[in-house]
Formats: C-alpha cells, sequence, structure tokens
C-alpha cells in the first residue's frame, strides 16, 4: 500500500557506496485531475490546449485532458530527488517514451530501479531504469542517472 | 463561439525538411528569469518538498550558492510569453494560444506531429535571477511508417544556456510528423 502520508527527512543522505544493484527507489504517486492539469500548465507554461481541454483532448483521440512532458519529467525528479537527498544531482532524465496517455481521473506511480554503478572521474553515477504506471498499465518508460556524493 | 485549436505545421516536402539537418531551427529566450515564485508554483502543482528550491541555508550546505530551481524547470524557463505589451489583442476569431515549437516550422509532409522520445541531461544549475535562453536544432530525420501512419521521426536537440553563456542542459526530442490515413487538418499533440 502506497503511504499517502509519507515524509521526506532531509537529513538523510545517500551515498555511492550504499546503493546496491537491483534495489529500488520508493515510489511517488499522485492523481491527475483537470484542476492539477490546470496548476500544472499554469506553473510549467505549457498551454496545449490537450493537457486542460477536455474536448480538444478527445478530439486528438486521447481519452481526456492528459499530463505533459514537463509534468512527467517534475515528477521523475521529484522521484530521484527525494530517494538520493540533497547533496546529490540528476545527470539525466531519459532516453524515455510516453507509451499511455496519463489522464483526468488516473493515479500516476513513478517508479525507479537502479541498474548499474560506477565511477567517472571520482564520480558516483548511479544509473536506473524508469517508468511511470496508472492501474490500466505502463505509461513511460526508460532510463535515468544520478550523481551521488562517495563517502572518500 | 469557442476559438479554435489551430497547429501551424510548416508545409513541405521530406527534401525540403533533408535541408534543415544539421542546422538551428529556432532559438528561444524564457518569458520569466528564475525566481523563487515560479519555484513555488512548480513545488506546488507536483508537491515536491525539497529545500533546495526554497530554503537558501539548506541550499548553501548542499554545496550551491543557494536557491536552485529543479532541473525539469529548464524547459519552462525558455517558454516565451503567449502576449507581451505591444502584441496585438486577441480577437474572438483568433486561433488558441500554442506553444512555440521549433520542429513545426521546418517545412516536411505530414499534418499531426506529436512527441515520442525524450532525453535531457543537466549541467549547470539554475540560480535565482538567471535567464535561460535555448537554440533548438534539428539533428536527424528518420522516415518510418508505425501504427497511426506513414512519416518521419524529427530528432531535436535543444542547448540551454544561462546568462554567462554557460551550459545548462541538452535536451534530445523526436516528434513524429505524419499523415494519417483519413484525416484532414492539423493536430499536434506535444
Amino acid at each position: 500500500m502506497y503511504d499517502w502520508d509519507r515524509k521526506i527527512d532531509w537529513s538523510k543522505q545517500l551515498y555511492f557506496e550504499e546503493v546496491e544493484v537491483g534495489s529500488e527507489v520508493s515510489p511517488v504517486s499522485i492523481p491527475i485531475d483537470l484542476q492539477q492539469l490546470v496548476m500544472e500548465a499554469g506553473a510549467n507554461r505549457d498551454f496545449s490546449s490537450i493537457h486542460h481541454d477536455r474536448d480538444l483532448a478527445q478530439a486528438s483521440g486521447a481519452p481526456d485532458a492528459f499530463a505533459s512532458t514537463s509534468f512527467v519529467l517534475g515528477m521523475f525528479e521529484r522521484t530521484l530527488r527525494e530517494w538520493m537527498g540533497l547533496k546529490g544531482s540528476i545527470r539525466k532524465l531519459g532516453p524515455f517514451r510516453m507509451t499511455l496517455f496519463m489522464s483526468v481521473g488516473d493515479v500516476v506511480t513513478f517508479k525507479a530501479t537502479v541498474k548499474d554503478k560506477h565511477k567517472e572521474d571520482g564520480k558516483g553515477i548511479i544509473d536506473l531504469d524508469i517508468l511511470a504506471e496508472t492501474p490500466k498499465g505502463q505509461t513511460v518508460k526508460g532510463t535515468a542517472s544520478v550523481i551521488l556524493p562517495t563517502k572518500e | 463561439m469557442a476559438r479554435k485549436l489551430e497547429v501551424k505545421l510548416a508545409k513541405g516536402t521530406w527534401e525540403e525538411a533533408q535541408t534543415y539537418v544539421g542546422k538551428i531551427i529556432g532559438s528561444k529566450i524564457g518569458a520569466d528569469k528564475v525566481e523563487e515564485g515560479t519555484i513555488r508554483r512548480r513545488l506546488e502543482t507536483i508537491e515536491f518538498d525539497c529545500p533546495l528550491h526554497y530554503d537558501d541555508e539548506a541550499a548553501k550546505k548542499a554545496g550551491y550558492k543557494g536557491i536552485i530551481a529543479p532541473s525539469t524547470m529548464v524547459l519552462t524557463y525558455v517558454t516565451p510569453a503567449y502576449w507581451k505589451p505591444g502584441d496585438p489583442h486577441t480577437k474572438p476569431d483568433d486561433p488558441l494560444k500554442a506553444i512555440a515549437l521549433s520542429l513545426a516550422d521546418v517545412p516536411a509532409e505530414g499534418k499531426r506531429t506529436f512527441a515520442s522520445d525524450v532525453e535531457l541531461e543537466f549541467f549547470a544549475p539554475m540560480y535565482i535571477g538567471d535567464r535561460i535562453s535555448c537554440e533548438d536544432k534539428l539533428l536527424d530525420l528518420i522516415h518510418k511508417e508505425i501504427r497511426v501512419g506513414k512519416g518521419a521521426f524529427m530528432v531535436q536537440e535543444s542547448t540551454y544556456k544561462n546568462q554567462h553563456g554557460e551550459l545548462v542542459a541538452i535536451m534530445r526530442m523526436s516528434m513524429f510528423r505524419y499523415d494519417p490515413p483519413e484525416e484532414k487538418g492539423g493536430q499536434a499533440n506535444v
């Protein structure tokens, strides 16, 4: 069961040495509704009609107004940040592909799994598989890469 | 009477589009600087409680010069204004406003387009007061027939820099431009 009341302890920091290949990042879920999409469009400045106008979204073949690329990027940033702490940084999001609409009424869950870890110029690099899903199926699939501090 | 959606995809041939490969197809500068209000509204919508984006002291403790914007906000910070002083006022039968899209300006075949693969790489952080700009280049054209119709993936590389010329991010995005078997009129799913 997803803990909707979960709180992040930002005093905790994840270090490169602590990460095990195959381990999972705590998933982050968020419900999508029209109000949320409108707030999102106002914040990210993508006013494409398909992201806030039900009729126009449906005319384009979507079931309803649906989430933008900006929203997906932001949610993956949040998911990875909540996992790695303040001293890590996101190196790369993607490539990823959106395979299903995330539209009004959907609860979307963002997930990541550690695929590989290695050092590059003394930096601790973690490569991850990322995905998003709704009860209808997988909506986004791709990879990401973060830089974590090392204990040395 | 409702204003209509009108997506202007530059008309042309795939041969014409090919001549744009490797060239700059557009540049943008953000309407808003990186500032606390824009960051706050972004945190609000994705319910993102990270002190790096609102607590100066916490950001400094983590090694930054001060509050930074979420890295993925780089797209927002190059979005031009939908209206600015000096622009004409919107009339009742004007089309709905659309997001600036460099790939739409490349003459090519196809009445419809949608975004496919996205990849975003991050470099320098974005601080309060930064002004972000970007240049879009057409990287590649990959012809393909997929479920929705026949067309091509148009691959764009956007290079984002701050006012000091420092590299902030690089995005590679592909959009599929195509003609569906039985359809008229332009439509963009971005």
